[in-house]
């Protein structure tokens, strides 16, 4: 039997021995694994040589795509990329929206790519259709990333997708990213340095063929439902007008305006939540910038920059490098606390650490990249800065995750103190701390208690799961419970193709997935088989894990979070104990049905 | 005159369109390749929208039946339809 949506196509390229090739993807691998995010897990767990140190030339990475991306599903169009990260040590994932690349892929007829090997010189991989080939990327090495896209593009006469890394992946940061379109990143945890390490620069992707659902009017039908559902949402235009900083407000609104030049949006999303932004005034004017969010360009400015230009501008550079722009503030703050205390010293030519100064930030990105001076200190992040520097380090800096610092917490980045989900899971999935949303009711906002049987609902959670979580009046709130569920469902969205963001999330459920997959599929799916399918995946994820080493260390609660000013409880507000979040643990693992 | 092919509407529209307000999500391309191949492939509809570079373009091909759906299915303004008459 023939499935529908699904490519049906794994592309298989080995750098070393510079070899392409197809394999299958069979019915049996989408029953189980579901598709994109799912299967990326799977073939993971199969391809991932054990205990294979991250940036050596027998690791491999896998990339792939759900088999709603390329139809018209409503925001379908997500990629994901499993890997062993360097960061962390973990096999994490990473996901992206990007724009044509997703789609392209399907259209070029693969649902998998699978890298092995490391090239002996730069390469990057061209996919047109069926024609595969590892090209020459010699002129390309060095490149940033927006100036990779442009000059890898400038001979096709048609779009394509592009991922590549900037020099910071090619040097192999150990916080370096990817970027797919040049717009959205893949991954936290040094996905780029894995490229980097390969000498893969960049893969670019365009397809001519096609994506086609099973039963393409019953598919029809539940697009058209989910479209129209778009269509009538009374905040639509607010989402197109202010796009992410809807949801958190970083500058006013009138100066994003003023640069704002265009909404982008992944094929197939009416929402349309990335921007492309021009500075308009100032040193830098007329620079333009394609970004996922625009809260992403303005985050200088949490950490002291006051003109919006110049945060722009270093985030543009950020990303041009191909850093992690958390890992990269985290970093400067240890250093700048290191040398304030005497730990280490800068060099006598380096730059004073300001943050209000886009020189200073300016430079030690640079050097952080190119590894120079203390910049080589502090290219492998955490995890090696405090090795190399000693005791001393460890007492100054903040409390890591998987050697990553936590997007929440005291300390961290984003002012949120709420205990939810996204918090405990910093902790417990297994690439560590990132801000995807998991569609949980806890993410970034105190809702109503009234709202989350409905919320849990859509989710996905079983009737009888719900009194677990809310308690038998439904009044009460098990984080680590509601967690087992968020990973669920971001499983389910993952794995399907679908945008996990929030502005997108709230017109699906669990049922509609279950429908849309079998439309689109033809492989009989109820509500409940979702449930088992993304319990085999997120279990899978972790006995992979396990079997890479993942112990109690890397799964510790940071007791820096439960201090003076740390986490409070999400209903209540209280502070919150280090023994209440380790209880939350237990009770994840309990709901799972896993033994810790 | 040559009679001008009707859309599976029965009518005939005028399409415009705005770079400024494309997105470039393509779901002009998805609803029409989705009526006309049967299947979701933006290469073979019959709007293409180039979204490459600062300035976005579209080019309706020779097959275009001028039947509105890609105007229908954009939610950013960016396509907008308007009836025009159908010569004999």
């Amino acid at each position: 039997m023939s499935m529908g949506g699904f490519a049906g196509k794994i592309l298989n390229v080995d750098l070393s021995k510079k070899q392409v090739w197809t394999t299958p993807l069979t019915e049996t691998m989408a029953r189980q694994y579901l598709g994109g995010l799912g299967i990326c897990i799977k073939l993971a767990s199969e391809q991932i040589p054990v205990n294979v140190p991250p940036l050596s030339a027998e690791s491999v990475f896998v990339l792939g795509i759900g088999p709603l991306v390329g139809t018209d599903l409503p925001s379908s169009s997500r990629v994901y990329a499993v890997a062993k990260l360097p960061a962390s040590g973990t096999v994490g994932w990473c996901g992206a929206g990007g724009f044509t690349f997703g789609a392209q892929l399907k259209y070029a007829g693969y649902d998998h790519v699978i890298v092995s090997g490391k090239s002996e010189k730069p390469v990057y991989l061209h996919i047109e259709d069926d024609r595969v080939e590892i090209r020459d990327a010699g002129d390309l090495w060095g490149l940033g990333v927006d100036d990779t896209c442009d000059s890898i593009c400038r001979d096709l006469d048609k779009q394509a997708g592009v991922l590549a890394i900037g020099p910071a992946g090619e040097r192999k940061s150990a916080f370096a990213m990817a970027f797919v379109d040049r717009i959205s990143t893949l991954g936290r945890g040094g996905f780029g340095a894995v490229m980097g390490s390969k000498n893969l620069k960049a893969i670019q992707v365009r397809g001519t063929g096609a994506a086609t659902p099973a039963d393409r009017k019953r598919f029809h039908k539940i697009s058209r439902s989910i479209f129209n559902a778009f269509k009538e949402y009374p905040y639509l235009k607010e989402w197109r007008d202010m796009g992410m900083l809807k949801a958190f407000p970083i500058v006013p609104v009138d100066v994003y305006q003023r640069m704002k030049i265009r909404r982008a949006a992944c094929v197939s999303c009416p929402v349309g939540c990335k921007d492309v932004i021009r500075i308009p005034d100032g040193p830098f004017a007329g620079l333009v910038k394609h970004t996922s969010s625009a809260i992403n360009l303005f985050t200088p400015m949490i950490y002291g920059m006051k003109d919006p230009g110049e945060a722009v501008k270093l985030i543009t550079d950020l990303d041009n490098f191909g850093l992690d722009m958390f890992e990269f503030f985290g970093l400067m703050g240890l250093a700048r606390d290191l040398s304030a205390s005497g730990v280490i010293s800068l060099e006598h030519d380096e730059p004073k650490i300001d943050f209000q100064s886009l020189e200073s930030m300016r430079a030690w990105a640079e050097k952080i990249t190119f590894r120079q001076g203390t910049g080589a200190l502090l290219a492998d992040g955490f995890s090696a800065a405090l090795e190399r520097i000693g005791p001393d380090a460890k007492a100054v800096a903040p409390p890591l995750i998987k050697g990553m610092q936590p997007y929440a917490g005291p300390g961290a980045a984003l002012p949120w103190d709420r205990f939810g989900t996204m918090e405990l899971g910093q902790v417990l999935d297994p690439r560590g701390p990132h801000v995807g949303s998991g569609g949980s009711p806890t993410y970034f906002a105190v809702r109503p208690l009234e709202t989350f049987p409905r919320h849990l609902k859509r989710m996905g959670v079983p009737d009888e799961a719900v009194s677990r979580i809310l308690g038998p009046g439904l009044n009460q709130l098990n984080v680590g419970r509601l967690l087992r569920y968020s990973h669920s469902w971001f499983a389910t969205l993952g794995s399907l193709g679908i945008c996990a963001r929030g502005q997108v999330n709230r017109f699906y459920n669990a049922e509609l997935c279950a429908e849309a997959y079998e439309a689109a599929t033809g492989i009989p799916t109820r509500t409940n088989d979702l449930g088992r399918r993304t319990e085999r995946i997120w279990r899978t994820l972790r006995e992979l894990n396990l079997r890479e080493g993942l112990d109690e260390s890397k799964e510790a609660i940071p007791r820096q979070w439960f201090k003076e000013a740390g986490f409070k409880e999400y209903l209540t507000g209280e502070p919150m104990t280090l023994e209440q979040a380790e209880e939350m643990k237990k009770e994840y693992f309990r709901e799972w049905g896993w033994d810790q | 005159m040559r009679t001008q092919l009707k859309g599976p509407s029965g009518m005939n529209y005028h399409v415009t369109y705005d770079q400024t307000q494309c997105s470039g999500c393509l779901r002009c391309q998805l609803a029409c390749s989705r009526t006309y191949v049967k299947c979701f492939q933006p290469s073979a509809a019959r709007i293409q929208i180039d979204s490459r570079g600062g300035e976005y373009l579209a080019v309706f091909t020779e097959a275009c039946v001028k039947c509105g759906f890609c105007a229908d299915n954009c939610l950013f303004g960016a396509l907008k339809k308007f009836p025009e008459e159908v010569a004999a």
